[in-house]
């Protein structure tokens, strides 16, 4: 069971039907209006500067509100009266499904929670991030589901060490690594060596013993629990409100360790396994 | 017997799919396409009844090769078998362009059997 939304879960648990939630969403979408759209309705913007701060938000990486506060176009109250309508008129997946006649009103606290229940084993543990380093709440999210995972998918028993940040990883004889980019922006790293690579294989692929197996399907087991790793973790940091992509993941050759390029700031999660070996997850943020 | 079509650039999960779906006894691999562009090319010369297609591969994204197999075959069963299935935005543009469910991964068997088998009911 991976991180999941709750119309996801009613699809899967057979629930609502895939026609019916794709109603909801497309419900959802209709009354859910963006900060401008709420601030055109209240009469504080009109579409043409709502357009202006869209426009310069694509050369500023600054919020909505920011920018229309540095073009002088809406107040601070002005500001946090258009969130409270925007949050108060908002329609949630659940209250969706229950005017399309997905769901009755008595039955959707119920499922909300057995959704909750179901999801418990993925509510993010504290990790601590090293101080200054900014979205450290994104961070912890990254370790936590990593931590998480190693148990769920790698069946693997280990003792994670304080993060810290780092100039280099360490060298390792497996480094499957994954691009991410969107709300922040960076590399996952998760490097082990030939035993913790043979258990995970032997976990991934459901087979005892994995001593015949080429190095390519080895390696493959390794990139494809990142995969598995950074999915998850999008799906949890889009629960936050903020989203990013992933690349496919790609092995690196590790052997005489990785040096974080200057541009980014790294950070190493150290993990000791139960057999003594190391392994190591890192985050190189740009 | 149904025809499964598998697209993943992974390899161990073709291998733990093909396990799963032998096993059941209901269907049976035909083919392995590791990105979107040969699960377009295998869906013709192969005519599978069901493609289990992953989202996040090199040379052509899953998300793009369901757009057009949708609009190839309108009656092509895709189910989405993906690592970013939790994540809405995606999971809802697969159901809008037309994927008939999405499994989440990590995947267990009884779900994968689940899903597939309500989507092509196999004549005992």
């Amino acid at each position: 069971m991976a991180v999941m939304f709750f119309g996801q879960y009613l699809v899967e648990r057979g629930v609502v039907t895939r026609e019916v939630l794709l109603q909801a969403i497309e419900l959802q979408e209709s009354v859910n209006l963006s900060v401008g759209a709420v601030a055109v309705s209240m009469g504080f913007l009109t579409e043409t500067e709502v357009e202006r701060i869209n426009q310069a938000q694509r050369t500023e990486d600054l919020r909505f509100g920011d920018m229309a506060a540095k073009l002088g176009l809406l107040n601070q109250e002005q500001f946090q009266q258009v969130l409270t309508k925007q949050k108060n008129n908002h329609l949630y997946i659940g209250e969706a499904l229950v005017k399309v006649g997905g769901l009755t009103g008595e039955e959707l606290p119920r499922y909300l929670e057995e959704f909750k229940q179901n999801q418990a084993q993925y509510v993010t543990d504290r990790v601590v991030i090293p101080e200054g380093v900014a979205n450290a709440q994104i961070w912890e999210v990254f370790a936590d589901l990593t931590y998480k995972m190693l148990t769920r998918v790698a069946r693997l028993t280990f003792h994670s060490e304080p993060a810290r940040v780092a100039t280099a990883l360490p060298p390792f004889s497996t480094i499957a690594a994954m691009e991410f980019t969107g709300d922040v922006n960076g590399t996952y790293l998760f490097a082990v060596q030939d035993g913790a690579r043979k258990r995970i294989a032997s976990a991934i692929l459901n087979q005892e013993n994995v001593d015949l197996e080429e190095e390519e399907v080895l390696d493959d087991t390794v990139m494809e629990f990142v995969n598995v790793v950074c999915g998850n973790i999008a799906a949890k940091v889009a629960q936050l409100g903020s989203s990013f992509e992933i690349e496919p993941p790609e092995l690196l050759d590790g052997n005489s360790g990785l040096s974080v390029p200057p541009d980014r700031t790294g950070i190493l999660f150290p993990i000791s396994l139960s057999d003594g070996e190391q392994a190591s997850m890192a985050i190189f943020i740009k | 017997m149904r025809k499964v079509l598998i697209v993943d650039d992974s390899i161990s999960v073709a291998r733990q799919l093909e396990k799963m779906l032998a096993e059941s006894g209901d269907f049976e691999v035909v083919g392995h396409g590791k990105n979107g562009m040969e699960a377009i090319k295998m869906h013709q010369s192969l005519h599978p009844d069901i493609i289990c297609m992953d989202m996040n591969m090199p040379v052509m994204d899953g998300l793009t090769a369901l757009r057009t197999l949708t609009a190839l075959d309108k009656n092509v069963k895709v189910v989405m078998v993906t690592s970013l299935g939790g994540v809405g935005d995606k999971y809802t543009e697969a159901l809008k362009l037309g994927a008939r469910n999405v499994i989440s991964k990590p995947f267990e068997q009884e779900t994968v059997l689940k899903v597939l088998r309500d989507l092509c009911p196999t004549t005992a």
